[in-house]
């Protein structure tokens, strides 16, 4: 494989690329679910392909093949020149990249158990047993569980000599409770929606997740919220757990610190930013409980890996810190537009796709609360958990939010199960409302398994750390109140 | 110098021999798809093109069946040991999988009815055409003193489908989209149009559109959160009707009992002017003539009259239900059960321009962004205006106003639909690649619950 990405970086070269890349990747994927005591799905899948990333006189070409042969590095490696070329035509200024010392290195995912080494038989037990202890709740419609894991082996060669072997490893699942009416339909996951919880590791995150030993009090959430109170509308305190949070940090924090979007280049699709380049240690993106690092080195994340796919090692830099915004996600090309050094952000979906700035891990930093110092200091709010909704504007500024389960807390206690929960708000007013996050103990670092960005589109696993916050004077119970009525 | 050739998608008589040799390779009952695409885009930012890729990918994935069990494999590779290794994945998959009742029919051969598909002008267009195409954009954007931002795309794709009862089914097919967000400083105009032929695009015409539409938003106003007359132009009626797609037409959704039809077929659930069925031979949906069974299309009416009339189906869930797939299948693993893939809604009699001058305080909206869903079974919806929404007064478009979140329940908004377009235009949407052909309608007392920053 090193002599065909070789090749391919010498037939760029030489028919006149200034910088090329290649990157070679196998691909494989397994996935099992399992529905009201049926397997319903079941599936293996795996692609290799190699793609060839070339500039020519400050433009940039690409091109991709799912065979993998000396032919067909050259065939790549001329599409992408004469792509290039053809960019060319369309482009004033030429583009250029930030510094980047080449790294010859390996590196893998660490895991104690490889999912794709686990018998297919202890998965389909384990989600069996889940789906049996869900079914024994009297009134649930449909018990979902699933699990999950990806390995990518991945080789990123450049001109300037860097040749990087990976191998990361994803694994995850989790479990869905529906109960149905004739006026209603609600849903209870565990350990989080999307499918659950997703991490970088092997066999051992399912494990730790203990599917069947929460399943029955999943289903009997979902068979409660069927006649739980609906969430008041107006004005409130509200509690986020952890997994909403990290949600929330995505959407309003991640997104709005790439800088392609700040630059303009997602506009027709994903959408600009607000945190223009004057915001950047100007803002008061929150109050100062609010510290977020986007941090590849991070343990256990969808966002943690050695190298990016521009061949940048993993690095953690500070996005928000102490509530000022003070950095973005950035690219190697969209760095040196601001004078800086990529942080490494550089992600491709697959062989067949160019690398995109991502998020790595959007990571919260933990506060000094403990969650129930945090509810019994809270008068009168709602607790809600677990995401079931969520929209938010193309420069993410305005979003609506909805979560699987919602408490009343009432005199810093716990009260009564809320079902249809919403919040809306503007992003940094929501995030200078948050006066308080729970410590280590509370935080968690949730994988989101479908993040969505670029023309041709790309979906992509990240990850945000994240412990339970709270957030003063939102506006609750949108959405459902007109149903209601 | 073109250094590529031309059509690279294999030949039918090809690609039967490979799903035939795959086939072969099993023990019992099977079925394998030849998936390939050959795909070329050029994006284009702040008035340059910045990103400019093509790729050709393929895939074969086998669903293998021993009695009621069922395993399913998928492979890039296509010599004999990785077609070997492709079998025995899908084979260890099925072995240690528990039976399901559902799995192991297969559907027989049926007559496919001929769909004309593949435009070998969208084949071959060349990077050097994409770029004049987009040029064709940009120059008179820079005139204008804005800003755009885009993608222009064209590509070839193949579906072959056979199994073990003796189906097998080809469809060649292209597809070509331009898609640009003209900037001014305070406002935005966008377009999207797909099409077989990628010539039928005009750049040109298409970024004047887009130029307008960010004139004419310039200098917004921010209007309350309220109930207002909408005219919903194409792109934004089939944003709010893909969403009864994805949640409820689909059979398997019904079966389980988390539709919104669940307890409505037969029903009036919407306004009496309201026609939806699913038709991938309507010519302006970008479908194909079989599912991924292989079983010919059917076209399929969902709502008519306003009334629930029916649902999609795949093979399994027409088994349940014991009645006839209607070839809406997807590509397996498939936990979401059939869906519908090309929703035509019926047109009415009405332009745009007659419903802008027919509503007297409202706004017009270009399109809807990150729509998501609130309230399954009210079909409740939450998402924002972008690119273009504009203040309506005495039946004038008379500026921009603020990007508005709304929370609405799409069968009531069609069922308070006054007016709707005598033309219905496709919106294919990114991930899934599914279609809606949909009309303009004006909307009463539509209700938009938040206003954002811009």
């Amino acid at each position: 494989m090193k002599d065909i990405a070789a090749r391919a970086l010498d037939t760029a070269r030489s028919r006149g690329a200034s910088y090329a890349d290649a990157r070679i990747n196998e691909e494989r994927m397994q996935f099992v679910e399992v529905k009201n005591g049926r397997v319903t799905a079941i599936a293996d899948t795996g692609s290799m392909g190699l793609g060839v990333r070339v500039m020519v006189d400050g433009a940039w070409g690409f091109c991709a093949s799912a065979e993998v042969n000396a032919a067909e590095a050259d065939r790549c490696a001329a599409v992408a020149v004469e792509i290039a070329r053809a960019s060319r035509k369309v482009r004033d200024t030429p583009a250029s990249l930030s510094p980047l010392a080449a790294a010859t290195a390996s590196w893998e995912t660490p895991h104690e158990k490889d999912p794709f080494r686990t018998p297919l038989s202890q998965k389909v037990d384990l989600l069996l047993a889940a789906d049996k202890a869900m079914r024994g709740v009297a009134g649930l419609k449909l018990a979902t569980s699933s699990m999950q894991c990806w390995e990518d082996k991945k080789i990123f060669a450049s001109t300037e000599g860097a040749y990087i072997t990976q191998r990361i490893l994803h694994t995850g699942g989790g479990i869905v409770a529906t109960a149905v009416s004739d006026e209603d339909i609600q849903v209870r996951s565990y350990p989080t929606s999307f499918g659950g919880q997703f991490e970088s590791g092997g066999y051992e995150v399912v494990e730790r997740l203990d599917l069947p030993g929460h399943a029955q009090k999943t289903a009997e959430e979902a068979v409660a919220l069927l006649t739980a109170k609906p969430c008041p509308a107006g004005e409130s305190t509200i509690i986020l757990d952890g997994s909403q949070v990290s949600l929330q940090l995505h959407e309003s924090c991640g997104h709005p610190s790439e800088l392609d979007r700040v630059l303009g280049w997602e506009a027709n699709y994903a959408g600009m930013s607000f945190l223009t380049p004057e915001k950047r240690n100007a803002l008061a993106y929150g109050s100062p409980a609010v510290s977020i690092v986007a941090d590849a080195t991070a343990q256990r994340g969808l966002g943690t890996f050695g190298f990016d796919d521009e061949g940048v090692p993993a690095q953690r830099s500070d996005l928000v810190k102490d509530g000022r915004f003070v950095g973005y996600l950035t690219s190697r090309e969209t760095a040196g537009s601001l004078g800086l050094a990529s942080n490494g952000t550089m992600r491709a979906e697959s062989w067949s796709h160019i690398p995109l700035i991502r998020m790595t891990n959007i990571n919260l930093l933990p506060g000094k609360w403990k969650l129930e110092d945090l509810v019994a200091d809270t008068p009168d709010g709602i607790y809600m958990l677990t995401n079931r909704s969520w929209s938010i504007d193309d420069k993410r500024y305005n979003f609506q939010f909805g979560t699987e389960m919602g408490y009343e807390i009432k005199n810093g206690k716990r009260g009564a199960m809320l079902k249809n929960c919403t919040y809306t708000g503007i992003t940094p007013r929501f995030w200078n409302a948050c006066d308080a996050v729970c410590d280590e103990s509370d935080w968690e670092i949730w994988g989101t398994p479908n993040c969505g960005k670029g023309q041709p589109s790309q979906t992509m696993r990240t990850a945000q750390g994240a412990a339970t916050a709270r957030f003063q004077k939102v506006q609750v119970g949108v959405g459902f109140k007109r149903s209601a009525s | 110098m073109n250094v590529e050739p031309a059509n690279t998608l294999l030949a039918e008589g090809e690609a039967q021999k490979l799903l035939k040799s795959v086939l072969g390779r099993c023990p019992e009952r099977a079925e394998a798809i030849y998936l390939e695409a050959d795909e070329a885009l050029t994006r284009f930012a702040n008035n340059h093109v910045h990103q400019n890729v093509r790729s050709r990918r393929r895939s074969v994935v086998l669903r293998l069946f021993l009695g009621k069990r069922a395993g399913v494999a998928s492979t890039s590779r296509l010599d004999a040991q990785a077609l070997d290794d492709l079998v025995e994945r899908a084979r260890a998959m099925a072995e240690l999988s528990p039976e399901n009742p559902d799995f192991g029919d297969l559907p027989p051969p049926a007559a496919v009815q001929r769909l004309a598909g593949y435009v070998d002008a969208t084949a071959e267009c060349s990077p050097d055409e994409r770029a004049e195409a987009v040029r064709r954009v940009i120059d008179p954007v820079k005139k204008a003193g804005m800003v755009v931002a885009g993608a222009l795309s064209t590509g070839s794709n193949l579906v072959a489908v056979a199994n073990t009862a003796g189906v097998f089914a080809y469809f060649p097919s292209t597809a070509s989209n331009f898609t640009c967000t003209v900037m001014a400083d305070d406002s935005s105009g966008w377009v999207d149009v797909h099409a077989r032929d990628w010539r039928q695009l005009d750049t040109g015409a298409l970024g004047h559109k887009a130029i307008e539409k960010a004139r004419v938003s310039a200098r917004p106003v921010a209007m309350p959160a309220g109930k207002y007359t909408v005219v919903l132009e194409e792109n934004a009626v089939a944003e709010l009707v893909a969403f009864l797609g994805w949640t409820g037409f689909g059979a398997q959704s019904y079966q389980e009992g988390h539709s919104f039809l669940n307890g409505r077929l037969g029903q009036k659930i919407t306004g009496e002017r309201i026609t939806i069925v699913d038709d991938a031979f309507d010519a302006r949906t970008l479908g194909m003539p079989f599912d991924y069974e292989g079983v010919p299309k059917r076209r399929v009416p969902l709502i008519e009259g306003g009334v629930a009339k029916g649902l999609v189906h795949d093979t399994i869930s027409a088994k349940r239900d014991g009645v006839a797939s209607t070839g809406h299948a997807l590509p397996p693993p498939n936990p979401e059960g059939p869906l519908p893939y090309d929703l035509v809604v019926g047109t009415g009699e009405h332009t745009v321009d007659e419903m802008i001058a027919a509503t007297e305080n409202g706004i017009l909206v270009t399109r809807f962004w990150y729509n998501r869903v609130v309230d399954p079974r009210n079909t409740v919806i939450t998402g924002m205006t972008r690119d273009g929404t504009f203040r309506i007064e005495n039946g004038k478009v008379v500026g921009g106003v603020r990007n508005l979140r709304y929370n609405e329940s799409v069968l009531d908004v069609l069922a308070r639909a006054e007016r709707i377009g005598k033309t219905a235009l496709p919106t294919v949407f990114d991930y899934t690649r599914n279609c809606v052909v949909a009309p303009a309608m004006q909307v009463r007392d539509f209700n938009f619950t938040g206003v954002t920053e811009f």
